[in-house]
């Protein structure tokens, strides 16, 4: 996050908008050419604003616009808006019920002070390779909805995350909302880390969700977080293990597929060849757990 | 660039300033409002010791713009408590040998407010998790967990003497 | 004796309070006098200050690790609206002069790049503006055009590099900073006589303080007297002042520095003389006062605080029943650019180098190299933590080879507590201590039997659990020979044989008592001791006593703390101190009660006649009558007017090294010891580690504030948790510094601490010291990074793992127990 030559410290000057209507902030970013940031936390944007490794010209800030700050469950999906607090979620029951494993890996992310301003949404629009929730909306098949001054569009999340700190968002778009299918009844999760101290980013971390019927595995996901460029479903390898018997030496083979088909990348925290080696273990503790919460 | 005009409430006085947007709320309670209790360590959001309440939720000041905290309530280690009228957080950490050094204090202090104020009787896990966020080199940490434990069971003491 | 030590002479003790039971605020758990302030955030740290007109500076940082200065244009910087000066190498040239090293042959730096730049993060331009974002604004307009030159970062290479990778030419052709072999006792002749010889290459990576606050400073230069005042959070003011004047071309009168209380330091701010020097050239040409506070950045990539950076190779002689015999090793330490303590890290890690075992001689090859990293400067422990640790893992490699139970084995070669003042082959002298009381407490609190029987169940159930002990001295009160007496004979340097601390102590006409401290406050609790002795002395209430902190101007001869050496330093200055005042008290009411001076005492605030209640005047009578009341009195000068003092209290026992280091005397006496003893549960799979349990004792002498004293054992115990589990600082092969901010760098957080770290404490009280107390500031770090060690390398001995270094972050575990599983498992 913070490897570059050279550096200064408190931010770059920049123009301040604080719009209070979603309308009057996607005007603002129509036709911007990308020189505004939006900020809703600012947990990650403001330490790499400070860093003046980011400078944008103007930032939009959207933390007056309340119509934005909800989550609610609509039909059979649980919906989180732009301004939703990672504290609100940590701390919710809907959360905990709709998607168990988000209320899990909430465990793991940054800290309290941080979680009272961060969002979700803007959590993962930043993209941080190592950061948990990519990972978990991946294995939950969220779908991320885009708005811009001209309309909307969906993406499902295995599209959204594309790079190191890049997602699908054009410039004049804002992630207003996650959309992330409610846990089916029986359906298994689970959620593995390793990082360094309690609270870190992940070296890396994993996240499955399962579904066994009569001893097999009927469906499947696994995602990943720390590999280095952005957060991965293992899409080749879920398919594979569809209808397989979920056992835990077909979860050691699905691990140890999943660690063969990965490129991680080394940092400081490890090699690329300990990622891929934790990778094959947690993915096989994930998907272990996933299956012993299959009711 | 345009300053902005703001106004909020600092430890339960109104105040009005016009600021760059840039200027983060840390260095404007410092160096604007001269409330020195909050202290910088890091300037990247992780070690705590610029921690202070905006809204009733404790933020790291030095991940935020002054302009942000307009119109919100901020409160500060500054009013928590005065030498002859420490507030019971304060004096428990006295007793307990709660700090050293002194500078991440202010930090601590303000998580282990919000802390208490929604969970007034904390187990020893749930003050270390609130204090995770918090760096502290001098203590190791046993004493501060400590410290906000008994001043809980005081706070609430005089809560149920005064019920 | 062997025949080395033949002259070796331990001076008579210069005690003059003797440890006893019968003290009121000795040994108390009194609440600290510092909190209160700090506890209402009203603290006054360095940066909270603010001078009227005052301007801030802001550093720009060498991006490259070894590299000329091509060209610079600071003409936009300049020209940006609230730039008031930007400062250039060229400046500091002119305006500045060499900041102090210690080494000899010294090696030159200033408070800046000059010639070149030698590491990543050293200064090559400084700005000053009207406000912190525009001093920032214009370090970003300055264009620099460098010439990169060849990085050295592994010792080992460094040491051979030739032409444009020499760091400092004009010291030598070389890398290598020194070079030297010492044999103290019959090293070679042990070794031929050994039955065992175990033999390890162990691994010590450099980390560092980072305290909470950084380095800062705020200097101001007066140009109708010519004079610099400086506001900062350093030490060593009070005995080096004249140096760092030297360095801004002032005469040693023109500095005055003010000492702010630090926030933390663990060493790192003992001697801040670069940024000092910077800051106060600054204001000089800026012609306004000047602040200037590192940043978190900074404070890693240039504090001139790394910590050691070592590489041993070394060997234990053992008879075949355990018995040591000797120890020698060859260690490279990799010092970063600079020198400026010289290898006083290692002539201070031979007070203990030894460890707490009877070992007969001792051999090293000490190599020192120059790198393109930032230079060591002091963390808690000051490379004695280091040898701490070698030692350590030696005797556990003993215990393995030789199928021993590594608890027995230290118990078979612990020094007997008969045996002191106990001499070690370097000269140094152990003066007191009872070490197997020490472990058997620490093995009791921790219930290391019970343990054992739980890791047997475990491993059976397939968990790893481990357990590891670590016996450790953590000496007290340095000899400044320690600093050079490792130097070359034919220069070595400065050999300062003074280490004063001083007071001074009045008592004012109301009969309040005030003392003047020589050195800062660090998060020590200088203000809190000093209040309980003056209490003690005078029989007086904490609240009577008023502590103040001296500038250079009216402060002398005060180190300060560092080397755990404050508090009994201190101590012994207050005694000499007070026995002045009480004296002229006793003299003072002799003459008003008319009683013998031999009848007198004092008692809850006043002197009073032994056995005769109410025959008394108080303090504050006294005071008042001894400073107003002069006719009073006989026309003899024992009553002049007033009640104030001054002391200094030297080193209580010290020696010089052998002319020809045959030994290196008596340097730092006054040990503590600790044992230590760690419980973890390892994941083998993916090489996390956590502590389920951990008890710390620790014999710190007699104790003044057992409270306080914990906080260190605790405190230090979670920088050596860190140095153990999480901490390095990265450097790559081109000298980028890869993880120098707080969220890449693993200080330890609550989460990371055991639960319920268990302490103990023991009193062995030193015979030399005032009260018997040693010191026991660099605390639990001494021993935490050895008792880690050893139980995640016992957890993991069913893979056969070796721990030789330390940080082992998960990444590390697990890549020793793949090794490992690819090995066949060796035999013990």
């Amino acid at each position: 996050m913070f490897r570059r030559k050279g550096r200064r410290m408190k931010p770059a000057a920049f123009e301040y908008e604080r719009p209070t209507t979603l309308q009057a902030a996607l005007n603002l970013l129509e036709d911007d050419g990308g020189k505004s940031k939006v900020i809703a936390g600012g947990q990650s944007l403001v330490p790499m604003m400070n860093f003046r490794v980011v400078r944008p010209d103007r930032l939009i800030d959207i933390n007056r616009i309340s119509e934005l700050d909800y989550h609610r469950i609509e039909g059979s999906e649980l919906v989180i808006g732009a301004l939703c607090r990672h504290a609100v979620l940590k701390e919710s029951e809907l959360v905990n019920r709709a998607c168990p494993m988000m209320h899990a890996a909430y465990d793991w992310v940054a800290h309290g002070p941080v979680r009272n301003r961060g969002t979700l949404c803007g959590n993962l629009c930043h993209a941080d390779p190592a950061s948990e929730m990519p990972a978990v909306v991946l294995a939950a098949d969220s779908v991320m909805v885009l708005r811009s001054s001209k309309g909307s569009r969906t993406i499902p999340a295995d599209q959204f995350f594309l790079g190191q700190y890049e997602t699908a968002t054009r410039d004049d778009e804002i992630l207003v909302e996650l959309r992330i299918p409610t846990a089916s009844k029986g359906q298994g999760w689970g959620f593995h880390e390793v990082n360094v101290r309690k609270g870190d980013f992940a070296i890396v971390a994993a996240a499955a969700t399962l579904h066994v019927a009569a001893g097999n595995v009927k469906a499947i996901s696994i995602a990943l977080a720390g590999l280095g460029s952005h957060a991965i479903r293992l899409t080749a390898v879920e398919k594979a293990f569809i209808g397989k018997e979920a056992t835990d030496a077909a979860f050691r083979e699905a691990a140890a597929a999943c660690a063969g088909s990965i490129d991680p990348t080394s940092d400081i925290h490890g090699s690329a060849e300990y990622r891929r080696d934790l990778a094959r273990t947690l993915i096989y503790r994930a998907l272990c757990d996933a299956r012993d919460r299959c009711s | 660039m345009k300053q902005i005009e703001i106004t909020l409430k600092v430890n339960n006085k109104a105040r009005r300033a016009t600021v760059a947007p840039r200027l983060l709320l840390s260095d404007f309670l410092r160096r604007d409002l001269h409330l020195h209790g909050t202290h910088v360590g890091c300037e990247h959001g992780v070690c705590g010791a610029c921690t202070v309440i905006v809204d009733n939720l404790a933020v790291r000041s030095c991940l935020m713009f002054a302009v942000q905290a307009d119109g919100c309530e901020v409160t500060t280690v500054d009013s928590l408590g005065s030498i002859n009228k420490l507030h019971p957080l304060q004096q428990a950490f006295w007793e307990e040998h709660g700090l050293q050094c002194g500078f991440c204090t202010p930090g601590m202090l303000m998580v282990a407010i919000e802390l208490l104020s929604k969970n007034p009787n904390p187990t020893e896990d749930e003050v270390r998790e609130a204090i995770s966020g918090n760096l502290c080199r001098c203590t190791g940490y046993q004493n501060i967990v400590k410290s906000v434990m008994s001043a809980a069971k005081k706070m609430q003491a005089v809560t149920e003497a005064a019920a | 004796m062997t025949s080395h030590l033949e002259d070796h002479v331990i001076p008579a003790s210069r005690q003059r309070e003797k440890a006893r039971d019968n003290l009121k605020w000795i040994g108390q758990d009194m609440k600290r006098v510092e909190d209160p302030r700090l506890l209402t955030g009203k603290g006054k740290y360095i940066d909270d200050l603010e001078l009227p007109n005052m301007a801030y500076a802001a550093v720009l940082g060498s991006p490259h690790a070894h590299a000329r200065v091509k060209s610079i244009d600071i003409s936009k910087a300049q020209e940006l609206p609230g730039v008031i000066l930007v400062f250039t190498a060229k400046d500091a040239a002119e305006q500045t002069a060499q900041v102090a090293s210690f080494s000899s042959p010294p090696v030159p730096q200033y408070c800046m790049a000059i010639d070149k730049i030698r590491h990543v993060g050293e200064v090559v331009a400084a700005v000053v503006a009207e406000d912190p974002y525009i001093a920032q604004d214009a370090i970003d307009l300055i264009e620099i055009q460098y010439e990169p030159l060849p990085p050295n970062v592994d010792p080992e290479k460094a040491i051979h590099a030739t032409g444009d990778a020499v760091l400092h030419p004009e010291r030598g052709p070389t890398n290598c900073a020194y070079d030297q072999e010492f044999k103290f006792g019959p090293v070679d002749e042990d070794f031929a006589k050994a039955d065992v010889i175990v033999r390890r290459k162990v691994k010590w990576s450099r980390s560092g303080a980072q305290p909470i606050e950084t380095v800062g400073a705020i200097a101001e230069f007066d140009e109708g007297t010519g004079r610099f005042t400086c506001y900062a959070n350093t030490s060593f003011y009070n005995v080096v002042n004249f140096v760092l004047a030297g360095a801004l071309k002032v005469p040693p009168t023109h500095l005055k520095i003010i000492p702010t209380i630090a926030g933390g330091s663990f060493g790192s701010k003992i001697f801040t003389h670069k940024h000092v020097a910077l800051t106060c050239a600054l204001a000089r040409a800026a012609g306004r006062p000047v602040k200037y506070i590192q940043d978190r950045i900074d404070n890693f990539l240039n504090c001139d605080a790394h910590g050691s950076d070592r590489i041993y190779d070394a060997e234990l002689a053992l008879k075949h029943d355990g018995t040591m015999i000797s120890l020698r090793f060859r260690v490279i330490d990799d010092y970063g650019a600079y020198f400026q303590f010289g290898v006083g890290h290692h002539g201070n890690a031979m007070a203990q180098v030894t460890g707490p075992y009877r070992i007969n001689s001792f051999g090293m090859h000490l190599i020192a190299a120059l790198t393109n990293k930032c230079q060591q400067g002091a963390y808690r422990g000051f490379g004695s933590e280091v040898t701490n640790f070698l030692i350590e893992r030696m005797v556990d490699a003993a215990a393995d080879q030789l199928d021993m139970d590594p608890v027995e084995l230290r118990r078979k070669n612990l020094i007997q507590p008969h045996e002191f003042p106990y001499v070690i082959p370097t000269g140094n002298v152990y003066d007191s201590g009872n070490y197997q009381a020490v472990l058997d407490k620490a093995l009791e609190l921790v219930g290391y039997d019970e343990w054992k029987r739980k890791q047997g169940a475990a491993r059976t159930a397939g968990k790893c659990i481990g357990i590891g002990v670590a016996t450790c001295q953590e000496r007290s009160v340095y000899s400044p020979t320690e600093w050079w007496s490792l130097n070359p004979l034919s220069s070595p340097g400065f050999a300062l044989t003074s280490v004063p601390e001083g007071i001074s102590l009045r008592i004012d006409s109301s009969g309040k008592i005030f003392a003047q401290l020589n050195a800062p406050f660090w998060g020590n609790s200088p203000e809190t001791v000093v209040t309980q002795i003056l209490a003690e002395q005078f029989t007086v209430d904490p609240s009577d006593i008023m502590i103040g902190y001296a500038d250079s101007d009216s402060g002398f001869n005060g180190f300060g703390p560092g080397g755990s050496r404050y508090t009994v330093m201190v101590t012994g200055a207050i005694v000499t101190a007070s026995g002045k005042l009480k004296q002229k008290l006793k003299k003072l009411a002799g003459h008003l009660l008319e009683a013998n001076e031999a009848d007198l005492e004092f008692r809850d605030g006043a002197v009073g006649t032994k056995g005769v209640p109410g025959m008394e005047k108080t303090i504050a009578e006294l005071a008042l009558m001894g400073n107003f009341f002069r006719m009073s009195f006989p026309d003899d000068p024992d009553f002049d007017s007033g009640l104030e003092t001054t002391a200094v209290y030297d080193h209580p026992l010290s020696s010089q090294p052998h002319p020809e280091r045959k030994h290196l005397g008596i340097f730092y006496p006054i040990m503590g010891h600790m044992c230590h003893v760690a419980v973890v549960e390892v994941d083998p799979e993916t090489g996390k580690v956590e502590i389920i349990d951990y008890v710390a004792v620790h014999d710190a002498g007699t104790m003044v504030n057992p409270q306080t004293l914990g906080g260190h054992i605790r405190g230090g115990t979670a920088n050596g948790i860190g140095t153990a589990l999480f901490e390095e600082y990265k450097y790559d092969s081109n000298g980028q510094f890869l993880n120098a901010n707080f969220a890449d760098y693993g200080l330890p957080t609550v989460a990371e601490m055991p639960k319920d770290l268990k302490i103990g404490h023991l009193e062995t009280p030193s015979p030399y010291t005032e009260y018997g107390i040693k010191g026991g500031g660099e605390g639990g770090r001494m021993g935490a990074p050895s008792a880690i060690a050893r139980a995640v390398e016992d957890a993991l001995k069913p893979f056969g793992v070796r721990i030789d270094c330390v940080p082992i972050p998960p990444d590390k575990v697990r890549e020793l127990v793949r090794t490992a599983q690819s090995q066949p498992i060796r035999s013990a």
